[in-house]
């Protein structure tokens, strides 16, 4: 056991006169960097919500609003906003749009005998895809 | 009589601490700049033990006492204060210690000698050859053992305030400190130091 007097006759060490000091400096240092972290986490949770309601308002208020017939009409490409449903509207060509229940359509398929439907296209206009 | 004296001033001291740490939690400054006057000096001395370092050891010191104002909110009171602080200090000595691949290398006599002028001695540093080696031995030795041994040896903390410090159960740190000495005594009685005790 005489090894573990020796460990206890080691020599100690203190801290340095201004360890205190320096240790209230850093604190008042690192305070000051999570105040500064703080802000511009809140500015920049600020920024992204400021972004995020100006969206929306540009969405509501600014920009156009379509109705399902805009849109069938621009997935068409007979939409006045393009240059080709531009034409088309010029040249007078009225585009049909007819609502199918599908819902009522597969109900009376359970009724009908088994029937085969061949959907063909019945545009002239080749630009002008039918879409199943 | 005496021992329930010492008994009771330990718990004196260990309520002023738990009220010392509950006014840290509340940002009191004048409390937590208590606390590093308290035991500025013990975390320096342990730290150097554990590194080889003085200037580490500071620089450890000073990162503890960071942790324990910005952190204060996780110290709960089931375990003294010194035990939290001392849990703190070397999980920073363990983390650097694994950043300078200093296992077993370390050389205390080498650093201290680099960095004697600097050092700040309680009393005068004892330099018999046989000091030294002690030295020599415990810088040798893998930080799962050294830690233990000089809280034990060193700091004279009890083997339930170990496990409590390192978070290991009671069993491992005894098999430790077990283990760490006979390393001890295998490297000064018969190692390279070759140091006759008697």
């Amino acid at each position: 056991m005489e090894e573990l007097n020796l460990l206890k006759k080691l020599e100690r060490v203190k801290a340095p006169p201004d360890f205190e000091q320096k240790v209230l400096e850093q604190l008042s240092f690192r305070k000051g960097k999570q105040v500064r972290v703080k802000h511009l986490r809140l500015s920049l949770a600020g920024a992204f919500g400021a972004l995020a309601v100006i969206f929306i308002i540009i969405n509501i208020f600014i920009l156009p609003q379509r109705g399902p017939v805009e849109f069938s009409a621009i997935e068409k490409g007979i939409s006045p906003d393009f240059p080709i449903g531009k034409r088309m509207m010029q040249r007078e060509i009225i585009p049909i749009i007819e609502s199918v229940d599908y819902a009522g359509e597969i109900q009376n398929l359970r009724r009908e005998p088994p029937t085969i439907y061949i959907l063909e296209q019945v545009s002239e206009r080749t630009d002008i895809r039918i879409k199943y | 009589m005496q021992r329930f004296r010492e008994k009771e001033s330990l718990k004196k001291v260990r309520m002023e601490e738990q009220e010392l740490i509950r006014q840290v939690q509340e940002g009191d400054e004048m409390a937590f700049s208590k606390i590093v006057r308290i035991y500025k000096d013990k975390i320096v001395n342990f730290l150097w033990h554990l590194t080889g370092d003085y200037e580490k050891a500071v620089e450890l010191g000073q990162e503890t006492f960071m942790r324990v104002y910005f952190k204060a909110y996780r110290y709960k009171p089931i375990a003294p204060l010194s035990s939290w602080i001392y849990t703190i200090a070397s999980n920073l000595a363990k983390t650097e210690m694994k950043k300078m691949r200093k296992y077993f290398v370390v050389s205390l006599e080498d650093i201290q000698n680099k960095y004697a002028e600097g050092i700040v001695f309680t009393e005068n540093p004892a330099n018999s050859e046989l000091i030294k080696n002690v030295r020599r031995a415990i810088s040798s030795l893998h930080p799962r053992y050294r830690i233990p041994i000089i809280l034990k040896d060193i700091e004279g903390f009890s083997q339930e305030e170990i496990a409590q410090i390192l978070q290991k159960p009671l069993g491992t740190i005894k098999a430790r400190i077990s283990r760490g000495r006979n390393y001890l005594r295998k490297e000064l009685e018969e190692g390279s130091f070759k140091i006759n005790l008697s």
